[in-house]
């Protein structure tokens, strides 16, 4: 699919993982699984999935997997998570939740049963 | 600056446990929220989602678990969590519970007797915890830098609110309470779904600026005719006491059990339209298992 992006390097993308589709924001659209246990969003190098916005911090949020469930935690982010317009320290996921955090809007979709 | 405070909802539900599919992402679990500050842990109610509470304390590493636990009342599913928190059967661990006047001893009668081996294998009794009974002083009572302060409901054998107060911030924890039947124009607004409902003075002063309001909106409006002196309120009526009491984050809480989550997303985008009618600044929207809020 057109603007699908394997962002976390060196792991299969056809793994039936839950993925973030950045719908808004630098780079988007594109869309990416998450395969780390943890997957670090800002836009400092050291984040695993680095995007260029000066809104975002250098590690702003993190994805984290535990089985099927995707949790997030604001890393004490300046401008903070917001999970379906409500900032949020940490949050459970589900389907077709919007997570925006500066001028980037993910929406998360579960991994396929 | 004062320390910040965490609130994580472990269970939203009202009435009865909902597990399945179509309460997923509000969750089935019954009333609990989790303040956290500092090293003070606050437990607001004893549901269901008590039980996840305990077990994610216990991985979270502390040598000795203490735990302040404030009742709204003693309904089935505000306590049923009890029997089932881990730590309370830790010799290590410290709770306390609050009884909301000087000589009363009903929190914890209830909490023995829902432990008696005709309902629970292991008697209140067995527990391993250290539990000591806490009153309220005039309504108020000190717990390091916080403050709280409860509140009368209205609700079938009594219920109350709690307001939580620290360093300029102000967190309201006001389930099981039928606010419909407060309402000083209640049977205009019964008429007229679109008037404001007013609420009493003493509860809009009591949740009045609070950064977050955690409040009962079980019912649509359309529900709660069937339902009236059940004790709980319509969820457009909780938005109208945000509105009246300058709240600025509500969460609408004590979902019915009967409501799917795209139910409550009906219900919560009905009263986040009323609130928009009525230029309010409240953020409102529906409390859910999982998320966590720092103020």
């Amino acid at each position: 699919m057109a603007g699908d992006v394997a962002i976390v390097a060196g792991l299969p993308t056809s793994r039936r993982l839950p993925t973030l589709e950045q719908v808004r924001g630098p780079g988007a659209p594109r869309r990416f699984g998450l395969a780390l246990a943890e997957t670090v969003v800002g836009r400092g190098t050291q984040a695993n999935v680095t995007i260029d916005s000066a809104l975002l911090s250098r590690r702003h949020v993190v994805f984290r997997r535990n089985g099927p469930e995707v949790t997030l935690s604001d890393l004490e982010s300046a401008n903070g998570v917001y999970v379906n317009g409500v900032k949020a320290h940490s949050a459970v996921l589900h389907e077709g939740d919007t997570i925006q955090i500066g001028d980037v809007v993910f929406v998360l979709h579960e991994a396929p049963a | 600056m004062s320390e910040p405070a965490f609130v994580r909802f472990w269970g939203t539900r009202g009435s009865i446990p909902t597990p399945g599919h179509k309460t997923r992402r509000f969750g089935g679990n019954t009333s609990c929220v989790e303040i956290r500050v500092g090293d003070l842990e606050l437990v607001c109610d004893g549901g269901t989602g008590l039980r996840e509470l305990g077990l994610d304390l216990l991985q979270r590493g502390r040598q000795k678990i203490e735990a302040h636990f404030f009742f709204s009342h003693m309904h089935w599913d505000h306590i049923q969590g009890f029997p089932f928190f881990v730590p309370a059967y830790g010799p290590d661990s410290e709770l306390f519970v609050y009884e909301t006047s000087a000589g009363d001893d009903r929190v914890q009668k209830l909490l023995h007797g829902q432990m008696r081996s005709e309902y629970f294998p292991v008697e209140f009794g067995d527990l391993g915890a250290r539990i000591t009974a806490r009153h309220f002083e005039q309504d108020v009572v000190s717990l390091g830098s916080i403050r709280v302060r409860c509140f009368e409901q209205r609700h079938p054998g009594r219920s109350f609110a709690y307001s939580f107060e620290l360093g300029g911030k102000k967190i309201v924890y006001a389930t099981d309470s039928e606010l419909d039947l407060l309402l000083e124009n209640r049977e205009q607004s019964l008429a007229d779904r679109d008037v404001l409902r007013r609420l009493p003075d003493a509860l809009v002063g009591f949740v009045e600026g609070a950064d977050l309001l955690i409040a009962d909106g079980q019912y649509t409006d359309d529900e709660y005719p069937k339902k009236v002196g059940w004790g709980h309120a319509r969820a457009n009526t909780v938005a109208d006491l945000a509105h009246q009491a300058g709240v600025k984050q509500c969460a609408v809480f004590h979902h019915d059990p009967m409501h799917s989550d795209e139910l409550v997303d009906q219900k919560i985008q009905g009263a986040t339209a009323r609130l928009e009618r009525l230029g309010a600044k409240t953020l409102l929207f529906g409390a859910r298992e999982g998320l966590e809020l720092k103020f």
